[in-house]
C-alpha cells in the first residue's frame, strides 16, 4: 500500500530537483567571494556591488525588461484576438490557412524568423523610410510575431474546451457582440491571456537569435550581453543578476497563481449557485 | 471625456511604437556607435574617450561571429566601427561591408607594429580596411603540476604529448579538452603532421581524422568557453586554448588561492595567429566620429589600458611601454621570438575547404 505515494513522492522530488537545484545553486554561488564556481571562498556580496557599478549590465537588463513588457502586452492582445477569430468564428474563407499561419511560427526555426525580419526592416527602410534606425522598436516588433503564436495557442484551446452555448444564451438575451466578449468570453479565458503574456514575456525576456539579427546601435539586451561575455570569460555578478531576476519573476508567477487560483475558484463557486438556483 | 476613436487608436499606437526613436536615437553628430566583443575594451576607454572628444561612444556586443556577420553582410547596421578577425576583413572588403580607412585622420598611424600589419596585409591587401586591435594564438595550455604527475620530464613544446596515444591516454587521467573549432584544431593538426597549414588537398584533411581515430577516446570535452575555469580548478589538466585563456586561467586560480600553474605553448610544429581589426562599414553614419575613435585607439596609452584589461597584445608597437611589465612579460600574452617564429598567418577557407573541414570535424568529435 505504501509503495506508491513513495514512489511518487520521489518521482516529484527528483523532477522538483532537477528544475530547481542548479537554480539554487546559482543564487548560492552568487554570494561566493571566489571568481570560481568550484571553490568556495567565503560568504560576501561584493559581486552585486559590482553589479550595481556595472552600467552596462544593468542598462542591457532594463531593456530586456522594457522590451518584454511592451512585446508581451502587444502579444497578448494580438494573440488572444487571433485565438478567438479562430476558436469561435468556425466557418469563415480562408480559415484552415489562417490558423496554420499563425501557428507556423512555432515550428520556424529562430535563425529564419530573425534572418526574415531582418530582410523586412532593411527593405522597409528602402521602401518606405521606416525603420531608419533598427533598435528597441524593430527588436520588440520581431518578438511580438513570435510571441503571440503562443498567446493565440493557448486562447484557442482554453476556449474550444469552454462551453459556447453560454456565449449563445448571453446573445439570444440580447447582449451585443461587445457585450457578450466583455462579460462572458474575456473571463472565461482571462487565466489563459495571463498564462499567455507570462509567456510572451519570458520568451521574450530570453531570446538570443532573432533579437541579434534584428537589434541595432544602443540596443544590446541581456541575453546578447551574456553570451557575449562568454569570449572573454563570464564574470560572477551575472549570477548577482540572476538571483535578482529569479526573484522578482519567482514573485510575479507566484502573485500570478494566486490570482489565477482566486478567480478559478470564483467561478466555480458562481457555477454551483447558478445549478442550484436552477434546480 | 473623449471617446477614442479607431484613428485616434492608430495614431496612439504609432506614437507609441515611434517613442523610442525619439529616446534612443543614435544617428548625428556626438555618435559612435561600437560593436565589439563585450569586455573587449578597458572599463575606462569609452568615457576617456568621450571626455576627450565629447563624442558619446555607443558599446553594443555581439554574441556569435556568424551571427555578427550575417548582419553585416544583410548591411545598414547603424555601427560605425566593428571588430572583426582580420583573416575576414579581405572577404568583407571584397563585398563592400567595410570602407577603405582615412589615413589623414588617423595620424596615431605610425605607432602601429610592423610585424603585426605585415600579417594583416595578408589578409587585408595593403592594409586599406583595418586597423589591427588585440592578436593572439592558439595553443596548449598545460598545468605544469598535473602533466608532472602522469608525464615526468614531458616536452610541453611537441604535441607528441596529445598526439600519440599512450601520452594521450596518461593525460585523459587528469583531463583532455579540446577546443570546439575546427579551423583552429585543424590548423594545429596538420603542421603537426608537417603538411601546408593552408592546404587545399582535400585527402589531408583525411589524415587528421586518421591522427585523432586513436586519441579522440581520451579527450573528454570539445569546449571553447568553459575550458578558463575548468583549467583553473583543476576539473581538466591540458586543454587546447587561446593564449589569453591561459593567462585568465591562471589569475583566476591565484584569486582563488590555488597553486596551479599553467604553461601555454604554442607547438614547435607551428599554430595559428589569430588579429582581432577594426574596421568602418562601409555605411557607417558617422564615419569621422569612427575616425576619430580609431585615432583614439592608436594612442599607445589608451590601448595599453585594454590590454592590460583583456590580457591580450595589442597591435600597436608604440604601446609596449605604457603596458604594466607583468603583463608584457607574459609569453603567454606578448610571445618570446622563439614562439613568434613558430605563428603563421593562415589563409582564409574556400567554400569547399569549409564544407570539408566542417564534415571532418563530424567526423572526428563523434568518433
Amino acid at each position: 500500500m505504501n509503495r506508491r505515494p513513495m514512489f511518487l513522492i520521489s518521482c516529484l522530488a527528483f523532477g522538483f530537483a532537477f528544475f530547481y537545484v542548479p537554480i539554487l545553486s546559482m543564487i548560492f554561488f552568487s554570494f561566493n567571494k571566489s571568481r570560481l564556481a568550484t571553490v568556495w571562498g567565503g560568504f560576501s556580496v561584493q559581486w552585486y556591488g559590482k553589479l550595481f557599478k556595472n552600467s552596462q549590465i544593468i542598462d542591457a537588463a532594463v531593456l530586456s525588461i522594457e522590451i518584454a513588457l511592451v512585446s508581451a502586452t502587444i502579444a497578448t492582445i494580438l494573440g488572444a484576438m487571433a485565438g478567438i477569430a479562430l476558436a469561435r468564428f468556425r466557418r469563415f474563407r480562408g480559415r484552415t490557412l489562417f490558423s496554420g499561419l499563425v501557428t507556423a511560427p512555432l515550428i520556424m526555426p529562430e535563425v529564419i524568423t530573425g534572418i526574415s525580419s531582418l530582410m523586412l526592416f532593411i527593405l522597409m527602410a528602402e521602401w518606405i523610410g521606416w525603420p531608419g534606425k533598427r533598435g528597441f522598436t524593430t527588436v520588440t516588433i520581431a518578438h511580438i510575431t513570435f510571441s503571440m503564436t503562443y498567446v493565440t495557442t493557448i486562447v484557442q484551446s482554453r476556449l474550444s474546451s469552454a462551453d459556447i452555448s453560454v456565449e449563445e444564451a448571453a446573445a439570444d438575451l440580447g447582449s451585443r457582440p461587445w457585450q457578450v466578449l466583455k462579460d462572458i468570453t474575456l473571463p472565461i479565458i482571462s487565466p489563459a491571456i495571463l498564462s499567455g503574456w507570462l509567456l510572451a514575456f519570458t520568451i521574450s525576456l530570453d531570446d538570443v537569435v532573432i533579437t541579434n539579427f534584428t537589434t541595432g546601435p544602443g540596443a544590446t539586451t541581456l541575453p546578447i550581453l551574456v553570451w557575449s561575455k562568454v569570449k572573454l570569460g563570464v564574470t560572477p555578478d551575472i549570477n548577482a543578476l540572476a538571483t535578482i531576476i529569479v526573484v522578482i519573476v519567482g514573485a510575479g508567477v507566484a502573485a500570478a497563481g494566486i490570482i489565477m487560483h482566486r478567480t478559478d475558484k470564483r467561478r466555480e463557486r458562481e457555477v454551483q449557485l447558478a445549478i442550484k438556483a436552477n434546480g | 471625456m473623449k471617446a477614442i476613436t479607431r484613428r485616434g487608436a492608430v495614431t496612439m499606437l504609432g506614437g507609441a511604437l515611434a517613442a523610442p526613436f525619439v529616446n534612443r536615437g543614435h544617428a548625428g553628430e556626438g555618435v559612435v556607435n561600437i560593436y565589439n566583443w563585450a569586455d573587449y575594451f578597458a572599463e575606462t576607454t569609452l568615457d576617456d574617450f568621450t571626455a576627450k572628444t565629447g563624442i558619446k561612444a555607443v558599446y553594443d556586443v555581439y554574441s556569435s561571429v556568424e551571427e555578427m556577420q550575417a548582419k553585416m553582410l544583410a548591411g545598414s547596421t547603424g555601427y560605425d566601427v566593428i571588430v572583426l578577425a582580420g583573416i575576414d576583413v579581405g572577404r568583407f572588403a571584397k563585398s563592400g561591408v567595410v570602407a577603405k580607412l582615412d589615413r589623414a585622420k588617423l595620424p596615431g598611424w605610425g605607432n602601429l607594429d610592423p610585424e603585426i600589419m605585415r600579417i594583416l596585409s595578408g589578409w587585408d591587401a595593403g592594409n586599406e580596411h583595418g586597423i589591427p586591435y588585440m592578436w593572439g594564438s592558439t595553443g596548449m595550455t598545460y598545468n605544469t603540476g598535473l602533466v608532472e604527475q602522469v608525464l615526468p620530464g614531458a616536452d610541453l613544446g611537441s604535441l607528441d604529448l596529445v598526439f600519440k596515444p599512450e601520452n594521450a591516454a596518461k593525460l585523459a587521467e587528469i583531463g583532455l579538452s579540446m577546443l570546439d573549432s575546427p579551423f583552429d584544431v585543424f590548423a594545429l593538426a596538420l603542421k603537426y603532421l608537417g603538411l601546408d597549414g593552408d592546404t587545399t588537398n582535400l585527402g589531408d584533411y583525411d589524415k587528421v581524422v586518421e591522427l585523432f581515430k586513436p586519441i579522440r577516446q581520451h579527450i573528454r570535452t570539445f569546449d571553447n568557453e568553459n575550458n578558463v575555469s575548468a583549467l583553473a580548478n583543476g576539473e581538466i589538466g591540458v586543454a587546447n586554448s587561446w593564449s589569453g585563456q591561459a593567462v585568465t586561467a591562471q589569475k583566476n586560480a591565484d584569486e582563488a588561492g590555488l597553486k596551479a600553474k599553467f604553461s601555454y605553448q604554442v607547438p614547435v610544429t607551428g599554430g595559428p595567429i589569430w588579429v582581432d581589426t577594426f574596421c568602418v562599414p562601409a555605411d557607417a553614419p558617422n564615419k569621422d566620429n569612427a575616425h576619430a575613435f580609431l585615432d583614439f585607439m592608436l594612442d599607445p596609452v589608451n590601448v595599453a589600458k585594454c590590454t592590460d584589461y583583456t590580457y591580450y597584445a595589442n597591435g600597436n608597437a608604440a604601446a609596449k611601454a605604457h603596458v604594466a611589465p607583468d603583463v608584457l612579460a607574459n609569453p603567454a600574452i606578448y610571445p618570446d621570438a622563439a614562439t613568434m617564429a613558430r605563428l603563421w598567418a593562415p589563409k582564409p577557407f574556400s567554400e569547399e575547404q569549409d564544407r570539408a573541414i566542417t564534415r571532418a570535424w563530424q567526423t572526428i568529435k563523434t568518433g
